[in-house]
């Protein structure tokens, strides 16, 4: 039942950690996200370093990510085009990021900043996807006079986003947009993910669902050929930099997310876009009520490892 | 006269008494303080899960006994959270424990402060009070920090299994082999590979009187070792077998998904 980790120096009971990769790869393969945000804690929690969980935690979502993007390619849920762009902003981002998180702690009181950033974005991300698709899902009834509105709204904003150059027709997504607007929002996203130190999936999710106006399940698959690219760089320089990847760990928690990934994409087939929106808001807006709590509340132990979100 | 020479003779027949009676006491004193832990050498392996330890030995009976088992003094870093804006507990600062050991677990036949003077308990470095004296702790710019951090690096360390005290807890025994005593401590697998010391100190009196020790090494070996090894001696083969794996296990259970009928 337990397995000793050579780099987290750590004994686990390996059953719960694959416990742990089934639910987080099941959220990955439901909605797209990486869920690093809940991962990295729930490894901490049972008694993984900070700095080792959330290094490994990127190892383990190679697998989950390369396991959910190939089963929705099969089901042609992947735009390519608009991952690519997606990808090289958030390169772009997650360098930038980096050099800002640099010159913030430079300054001090860095953290407070990260983590307010953190609760607000998750807050108010959670809170928008959860009433939007409250408000789509009891107007399901009115389905065409909702498509029309929807038609309308794209045409409203098309007007800005039309006027900039490059313009690209996204065949997977049926929408036209261009080149600069995916490439902006995926640097947008980087920088964020830098600051706050995640893969950024939870915001990447919204952003291709509001702003790119891409269907939700070419969404999911999307994100996660995106999430894949991001978390093979991470994990190699995590590894090779700062030696916090477990291997024996990540492979622990790569047998139950790749599985959970798998069962996610089969779920999601079977759940309206609307459905999924509001389950995602629901488990956003959860932890962000688990780390607001985490705020205000004063630790039993004052004293931590260095590391961790 | 003759009352002088009986006094005498009773003088001496009370010191030869007397002597006899030390003579007689002092036999147990004479078993010399031993010191031995089963198993001495702790391999790590994929399984390890800690170990169950057993420090045996022989002393006299009439002496308390003290067992620590101890690393070599380090410096250890750690976050420390405060509140800020009076409203929210963030990690704010760092903290240096100076000289703190990596385990500290001490078993004793009865209470410390009953048995050893103060003194004697800082002289030794016996129970949590003693480190408290020899740990210092200093804040990122080497200022001395609030002894409250003691208390808190104390809870930290208890909570990772790696600092513990049992007084009561070793056992004496009388028999055929002399006076014996026998303590089990559970070996906590958070505790780093590295040599630890077990010491027995003997106290009479107050005073520490004998002293006996052993050694236990903690040791990765076959995978875990070679595993931890290449990560650090060869991070960047490291790195990319570990996308590698990954992959390959994401991809291979997708392909294994497909002939369960998973595409449209």
């Amino acid at each position: 039942m337990y397995m000793y980790l050579p780099i987290a120096l750590t004994s686990v009971n390996y059953l719960v950690v694959m416990g742990l990769g089934l639910a987080v790869g099941l959220l990955s393969g439901l909605f797209g996200v990486g869920g690093g945000f809940l991962m990295t804690p729930l490894l901490m929690m049972v008694g993984i370093p900070p700095t080792i969980a959330a290094a490994t935690d990127a190892n383990q979502i190679v697998a989950a990510s390369a396991s959910g993007t190939i089963s929705h390619w099969r089901l042609g849920n992947v735009d390519f085009k608009m991952g690519l762009y997606l990808l090289i902003g958030g390169f772009v981002g997650g360098a930038g990021g980096v050099q800002v998180i640099k010159l913030l702690r430079a300054t001090g009181g860095a953290d407070f900043l990260i983590k307010m950033t953190y609760v607000v974005m998750l807050g108010g991300v959670g809170s928008f996807m959860f009433v939007e698709s409250l408000n789509a899902m009891r107007k399901t009834k009115k389905a065409s006079a909702a498509a029309a509105s929807a038609a309308a709204h794209k045409e409203k904003k098309g007007g800005f986003f039309a006027a900039l150059p490059m313009q690209t027709y996204f065949e997977k997504s049926g929408v036209t947009h261009s080149a600069l607007v995916p490439l902006f929002l995926g640097t947008f996203v980087g920088v964020l993910a830098a600051i706050m130190g995640v893969g950024g999936g939870f915001l990447m999710v919204p952003v291709m669902i509001y702003m790119l106006r891409m269907p939700m399940h070419v969404v999911v698959g999307t994100s996660l050929f995106q999430i894949l690219f991001t978390c093979i760089e991470v994990t190699y320089l995590q590894a090779y930099s700062n030696h916090t990847v477990d291997f024996i760990l990540a492979i622990i928690l790569l047998v139950g997310s790749v599985f959970g990934a798998q069962i996610g994409t089969v779920l999601g087939r079977k759940l309206h876009g609307d459905q999924l929106k509001i389950l995602l808001s629901i488990i956003v807006l959860a932890v962000t009520v688990k780390i607001v709590l985490e705020l205000v509340m004063e630790p039993s132990i004052l004293l931590s490892y260095a590391g961790g979100h | 006269m003759k009352r002088a020479i009986m006094n005498s003779t009773r003088f001496f027949m009370a010191m030869a008494l007397a002597l006899f009676g030390l003579a007689t006491v002092s036999v147990p004193a004479a078993q010399a303080l031993t010191c031995s832990v089963t198993p001495d050498n702790i391999p790590i392996t994929f399984t390890y899960h800690g170990a169950q330890l057993a420090i045996t030995g022989q002393s006299a009976s009439t002496d308390d006994l003290v067992v620590t088992i101890t690393s070599e003094p380090v410096d250890t870093a750690l976050r420390n959270y405060e509140k800020v804006g009076g409203l929210v507990w963030m990690k704010k600062g760092s903290l240096e424990f100076k000289d703190a050991p990596r385990v500290y677990l001490l078993s004793s036949t009865a209470e410390l402060t009953r048995i050893l003077d103060a003194a004697e308990l800082n002289q030794n470095l016996l129970g949590f009070d003693a480190l408290r004296g020899q740990i210092r702790i200093e804040d990122s710019k080497g200022n001395p920090a609030d002894g409250k951090w003691f208390d808190e690096y104390l809870k930290f360390k208890k909570h990772e299994n790696v600092y513990d005290m049992r007084e009561g807890a070793i056992v004496r025994q009388h028999g055929e082999n002399g006076n014996t005593y026998k303590v089990d401590v559970a070996w906590p697998y958070q505790a780093p590979p590295g040599i630890y010391k077990v010491n027995v100190l003997a106290v009479r009196n107050g005073k520490v009187v004998e002293r006996a020790s052993a050694n236990i090494e903690v040791k990765s070996t076959g995978l875990v070792a070679a595993l931890s090894k290449m990560a650090f001696d060869q991070a960047g083969l490291y790195g990319i077998m570990a996308v590698i794996v990954a992959l390959l296990a994401g991809l291979g259970v997708g392909a294994i998904f497909k002939k369960g009928g998973g595409s449209h």
